[in-house]
């Protein structure tokens, strides 16, 4: 019989440390920030695969919310953050590899009518 | 009791064995986590163009590791070894990209300096033509005179008594047009001249209307009116006698009077 209300109240402890996990808005923002962005320098699903996890993950963060499953709606939402960062470098250097290419197309069109001047 | 000692048992079994698969899986993750972070931790690149996104590599990496040491948090450090991971990979990509900006502008002056070249070596080439060019047209019945340098049309450019310029005459004249291009501060006095034969009006008329139909067709190639005169002198100033068919033949001509370099063109007769 004593032991009972003890039982009792690691389980109202333990709900407690589960209900403590606060509701991560700060986070969501931060990775809704983080898909625009992407979107923003041009990556699209369905050619940077990161941010396709990325929207992915962040759906399911905001169901989470919407169940108050926090713990989960954060860790989601902090992977759906560096998923969509990575998908945005990504395009960024894919697009500074084409400007280099660009350019030695450009150079060696000029040295070639460079040498084709000096003949 | 007995039954629910048994139960207690297996359920233990079942949490070691979930603890245990997600404890493996989470030791893996932790050390790819670990070996990703160890090579951007060491290119100075990396750590030159993204030091904040390799230290929270480092710092979820530590999260991870940490977590891992307790019990049941396999989860946790699974996620913090996927974070770890994902900023290594950005901090990589991040390096990559400065990297090929920096290329890019070298190669950008490179591109620059190889534009002037060209530009200089067509310049070159462009003054080369006009210096042939010049040959040329000196080299085309022209005269350096009194009145300066003078090029000759002949008789055959033109039909008999009409004023209309030939297709024949169509090189001559896109070559004049070609060295006055070259040559913006020139000017030219266009002169008709014919020979005695018929009406002095007729004459003075006739040598005028050729004269002003090479000037039309140079202006209508782009040459400014503004840099042209047009003089008919009739069967003034013949170039040879009247008296036989080739003398006449020579005196009916147009002849083009170039001014110097600068413009300034000798007083017209």
């Amino acid at each position: 019989m004593t032991i009972r209300p003890l039982f009792a109240a690691l389980a109202v402890l333990a709900l407690a440390g589960c209900a403590a996990d606060p509701a991560p808005n700060e986070q969501i923002r931060l990775t809704e920030q983080a898909l625009e962005q992407a979107r923003a320098v041009g990556a699209t699903a369905d050619e940077v695969p990161e941010l396709k996890l990325a929207e992915e993950k962040f759906e399911r963060a905001k169901s989470n919310m919407t169940d108050q499953s926090y713990k989960k709606a954060r860790m989601r939402a902090e992977q759906a953050e560096l998923d969509a960062r990575l998908a945005e470098a990504k395009v960024l250097t894919l697009k500074s590899e084409e400007q280099l290419n660009v350019l030695n197309t450009r150079i060696a069109r000029l040295r070639k009518q460079l040498r084709e001047d000096a003949q | 009791m007995k039954r629910s000692r048994v139960v207690g048992g297996l359920l233990l079994a079942a949490l070691a064995s979930l603890y245990g698969c997600a404890g493996q899986r989470s030791e893996v993750a932790l050390e790819k986590a670990s070996a990703d972070f160890q090579k951007v931790k060491e290119d100075s690149n990396v750590l030159r163009a993204a030091p904040k996104d390799v230290i929270r590599a480092g710092e979820s990496l530590a999260r991870a590791d940490r977590l891992s040491t307790y019990w049941g948090s396999g989860e946790d450090v699974l996620h913090y070894a996927y974070l770890s991971q994902r900023y290594s990979e950005i901090a990589r990509q991040h390096s990559n990209q400065v990297l090929n900006e920096e290329r890019a502008a070298k190669l950008e002056l490179e591109r620059q300096r190889l534009q002037l070249a060209l530009r200089e070596s067509k310049l070159l080439s462009v003054q080369q033509q006009g210096k042939w060019l010049e040959e040329q047209i000196m080299e085309m019945a022209t005269t350096q005179t009194d009145r300066g340098l003078v090029m000759t049309l002949g008789d055959v450019l033109f039909d008999t008594g009409e004023a209309e310029l030939k297709n024949s005459a169509n090189r001559v004249v896109l070559k004049i047009v070609q060295f006055l291009q070259l040559n913006p501060k020139r000017v030219v006095r266009i002169e008709g001249y014919t020979d005695s034969t018929g009406g002095k009006q007729e004459n003075l008329k006739l040598s005028r209307d050729r004269a002003q139909a090479v000037a039309d067709v140079l202006v209508d190639l782009g040459i400014d009116e503004k840099r042209i005169q047009v003089e008919g002198y009739g069967d003034e100033f013949p170039v040879d006698v009247n008296a036989t068919e080739r003398g006449r033949a020579q005196n009916r001509r147009v002849e083009i009077v170039f001014s110097d370099e600068k413009g300034q063109l000798g007083a017209s007769r």
